[in-house]
Formats: C-alpha cells, structure tokens, sequence
C-alpha cells in the first residue's frame, strides 16, 4: 500500500516541479490532439452541416455508415494507416511512420465520423422554422445555412470538445503510428502505457493525474457550452 | 391593381394534391383573410404566394409578371418583398435588436439608418423596453409582436400572417389586429392573413378567401362541419356529423352516400321561426338560441341544433321575431343552404 501511496506522493511532487520529461509528454499529447482536432473539426463539421442540410440521396445510408465508423477500435484505424503509410504502403515514401503527423493522420481518420455524425445531430435538431423566418426576410442560401449553423452552435462545440477528450485518452493509434519515440511521439497514454510495463509508477501516475485534470476541465467546458445551449 | 394572379395553381407532396386552385386575384393594398380548417391548404398557399415553396403546376404573376421559379435571383427579390409571419414565430437565439436587424443587414441598409428603423418598429410594437433583452425569452403575445417589428422594418410590399391571433391573449389579439390594419393604411402594405375567426376575419379584412380541402369554396366559412353520407334502408340520404347528429339531406347529394366531407350550412339562408319558401322540402329543427350579437347590419343567432350553428338574421327581420337567449325556437334549414364537399 505505502508502494502506491509513495508513488503518488512523488508523483504530485513531479506535476508540482513541472518536471521537463513530463512537460514534454504532455505537450507533444496537447499538440497531436488539438491538431487532429482542428483538422477534423474543419472537415467533419462542413460535412456533417452538408448532409444533414442538403437534400442528398443516400443520406439514410451515409449515417448509418458514419454511426458504424464510430465504433471503430483505435488499433483497428492504427493497423488501416499503418499498411499505408508504412515502407511498402502507398504512402510509404513521404516518411511519416513513427512521426506526430502519422499520430495526426491517425487520430483524424478516427474522429472525424463522431464530428460529423454529431454536428448531423446537431444541425436536425436545429427548429426548421429558422430555416423559413430566414428565407422569408430575404436571406440568402448561404446566409440561411449560417443561421442554422449559428442556433446549433453549443451542439457542435459540444461535439467538438468531444472530440478532443476522445483523442486525448486514445492509445492505439498514438501507439502503433507514433512508436512511442521519447520526446517525440510520446504522448501522456502511451507513456503510461510504459511505465506500467516497467513497473514505474511515478511518472505513470503523474500523467493519470494531467490527464485526469485535463478530462476535468474539457468536461467543465463540456457541461458550460450545454448549458448555454439549453438556456 | 392585382398584385398577385394566380392561375391554374396546384400543389402535390407525394402525388397527393393539396392545393388546387384555378384562379385567384389579390388586389394590391388590401387585406385579405383566409380561412378553412386545418389542412385545407392555407398554409401552402402562404407559402407559395410568400416565395418559399413553388407550386408544382401553374402560374404565378406578381405584380403582373409572370413569377419564374427557375430563376434563383428573381426569386430571391421577389421574396425580399414578401415576409411571411408564422403562427409560432421563431426568434434567433440572439437579443430583440439583432432580430429585428437581421433583414436590414441582408438588404445593406447602413449601420444608423438600422438603428432608426429598430427604433421606430419596436416603438410601434411597444417592445422598446426589451431592445437588448434575449428575444427567445419574450412571451407568446410579445413574440408575435416581435415577429411584426422583424417584417415591417423590411417595409414589405405584402405581408403573410399565418394565423397571427391564434395562441396569444385577447389583449394582444387586440394590438396586433390593431397593428395589421394600421400598417395596411399607412403603407398600403397587401396582408394576407389566415385564420379559422370568422368573426376576426370581417372585422379586419376586405375580402375573404375560402379553402376547403384545397380548393377555393363559395362559402363564407361559417357552420362547416366533418360528416359522413349515408344510405338508410329507404333510401333517404343523410349526413351524420359529429355526436352523431344526422342531418336529413336532398336527393341531389346521393352520388355522395358513403364518403365522407364537409357539410357547410349558409348562416344567410336559414330561418328562425319562419317557413321556408313554398315548394322546398325545407327541414325543420327545434333548437335553443345560445348567443346573440350584432354584426355589423346583421344579428348573429347562434343556436344548438345539436351542434351550434350560426344563423344571421337581418336587424329588421330580427326586430320582428325578438329572440331571447334561452328560447326554444325552430330553424328552418331550406336544401340550397346546405353544401357539401367531399374529402378525397
């Protein structure tokens, strides 16, 4: 007991001292996360806009798809972008296994279908009588599918926050992609994932705590923007 | 001058039509009311004349040209000259202000000129007071007022009203008829409004239209009601209507007998304590008159037949049968007062 108690004493005195190594894990965690974020948040919310907007045929089909990509396993899409962007893969040549873009690709593929299957639920939910006020003062098409952007604003940053925390805490694909290269590809999951194995507690611990605090306050933001919402 | 013309106008959703109109003038500068009951296609016709939904057949002159539905821009301008008003107006989560701006931003008016335009509308609206407040947090009956304010500070050349009055409070069902009519006399603004309020309906508009089951009606929408046409064993037809009331009809409605419509009765032509004219199988009814109220050089005689019917009765025909409420009287219901049209 005193093993894990002392392990977590030191690992409070490591957050506390901003410990270099620690820093480094969790930055390189913040940036593949934020940046798969952005990118899929500039994909998957326009594309998630189009098809719950537009009268596109198929759209049942393509939802119903979107809602299965959901739940695919992080070693699953790992293993997917691994045979592309290894030596022998199509995309072989550009060099990025064992890089933070392959963490990015990597972590993209996996949350731009929950972006875009949220912000299709968000933009239905959105009351189709703003869509005709619009219209009727005289609002563009363009002009009316920002309005309806504008009302379902909470529901998509929700989505978005979402996003974020799930890229966060994901380990398969920072894994298998990043290699687990210290002060590289290592992000605060995988570094964990380490430590457990070498029997180190301390660090491990430590990162459980930034991580935690970081799920804290993206679901701090999370609730705030619901509410806001809901208001 | 008409400032729509509407010919041979037909609306399908799903191969089912649910307007069907042959021809219809609007006189520009006036105020029309358009009545029917639920689903006889009001709805679809504001929106076909408001520029948001083209009919599936037939066309549409505005201003006496002919409207093409092909042509995204003309549209476009077109509908910047119509607002619709829906009968739950939904506001944009933003402040009262913002709402009101909207329109005037699309249509480039500059920053101070806006302002005095917001001024003006929330003042005629008396919604001053909540010029920042949220506006999806205003009352039903300060909603709909808002709603005006948003289409009048566009100054449209014809203004749709689906059912304005229908879910707010008699105070505000008093200042916003108050406010249609001041807009149609101060800026000869077109308004076409829907509602099921006869009443409201004579007293606001100059013309009134009819639908019925998507089709313009010659009646004047009062004692319409759901029935059903039937046999009996010898043969005598009838309509059986709600609370199973069975009102005797004519031969001439046989080709009817087993469908079901709507059975109007013409408040004009049915008698109180009178005989019909000699020579018409007119059918007699002992009922109790219920209400009384003048309309204009009317009196409205609302009696129970079973189900309440209005009848009007000229003053000077009325000053001679003196109704009280309470009274049992007996209604005169000659054939040509009862019209019937079918439900497909």
């Amino acid at each position: 007991m005193s093993y894990f108690l002392d392990s977590f004493v030191a690992a409070i005195a490591l957050v506390t001292s901003l410990n270099p190594e620690l820093l480094t894990i969790v930055t390189v965690s913040l940036t593949v996360s934020s940046t798969s974020a952005f990118f899929a948040t500039l994909f998957g919310v326009p594309l998630g806009f189009t098809i719950a907007y537009a009268q596109i045929p198929g759209k049942r089909v393509i939802i119903t798809l979107l809602n299965t990509l959901l739940a695919l396993p992080t070693v699953v899409i790992g293993l997917f972008v691994y045979a592309f962007i290894s030596r022998r893969g199509i995309l072989g040549p550009l060099e990025l296994l064992y890089t933070k873009n392959a963490i990015i690709f990597g972590q993209f593929i996996l949350i731009l279908p929950l972006i875009t299957a949220l912000t299709i639920a968000a933009v239905s939910r959105v009351d189709e009588r703003y869509r005709k006020t619009a219209r009727t003062l005289g609002a563009t098409s363009l002009q009316t599918a920002l309005i309806i952007l504008r009302e379902g604003r909470f529901a998509i940053a929700a989505a978005i926050i979402s996003a974020f925390g799930r890229v966060l805490s994901e380990i398969g694909i920072s894994m298998m992609l990043g290699g687990n290269i210290k002060g590289f590809t290592r992000t605060m999951t995988t570094a964990m994932a380490l430590e457990y194995d070498k029997g180190a507690f301390t660090l491990a611990v430590a990162l459980g705590l930034v991580l935690m605090t970081l799920s804290l306050l993206i679901n701090v933001c999370f609730n705030l923007i619901q509410g806001k919402g809901t208001k | 001058m008409n400032i729509y013309h509407l010919e041979h106008i037909r609306q399908q959703f799903r191969g089912r039509v649910v307007l069907d109109i042959e021809q219809l003038d609007i006189e520009q500068g006036k105020i029309y009311a358009l009545l029917g009951p639920n689903g006889a296609g009001k709805t679809t016709l504001l929106d076909i004349l408001g520029f948001l939904n083209h009919p599936s057949h037939g066309r549409l002159y505005y201003q006496g040209r002919m409207v093409d539905r092909r042509s995204k821009n003309e549209i476009l301008t077109l509908r910047r000259q119509v607002v619709c008003v829906d009968q739950h107006p939904i506001m944009f989560s933003t402040s009262v202000y913002k709402n009101i701006e909207f329109g005037l931003k699309i249509r480039k008016y500059p920053s101070p000129e806006r302002k005095r335009i917001i001024d003006e509308v929330l003042a005629l609206v008396s919604l001053e007071r909540y010029r920042q407040a949220p506006a999806h947090r205003l009352s039903g009956g300060e909603t709909q007022r808002l709603a005006l304010a948003r289409a009048l500070a566009l100054k449209p050349q014809v203004l749709l009203c689906d059912e304005p009055t229908a879910s707010v409070d008699s105070e505000n069902k008093t200042v916003i008829t108050g406010l249609l009519k001041h807009i149609n006399e101060e800026l000869g603004t077109t308004i076409l409004a829907t509602t099921h309020d006869r009443l409201q309906a004579a007293s606001l508009a100059d013309h009134t239209i009819v639908l019925e089951n998507g089709k313009l009606a010659a009646t004047i929408y009062e004692n319409c009601f759901s029935c059903k046409v039937v046999a009996s064993q010898d043969q005598s037809i009838s309509a059986i209507m709600q609370a199973n009331l069975s009102l005797p009809l004519v031969a001439t409605h046989a080709a009817l007998t087993g469908k079901r419509g709507r059975l109007c009765i013409d408040p004009f032509a049915v008698r109180i304590n009178q005989q019909g004219h000699s020579g018409q199988k007119a059918l007699i009814l002992d009922s109790t008159v219920v209400l009384l109220m003048q309309d204009d050089e009317f009196i409205r005689v609302i009696v129970d037949i079973g189900v309440q019917i209005v009848v009007l009765v000229p003053v000077e025909e009325y000053a001679a049968i003196n109704l009280q409420i309470g009274e049992r009287v007996q209604v005169t219901i000659p054939p040509r007062a009862i019209t019937i049209f079918p439900i497909d």
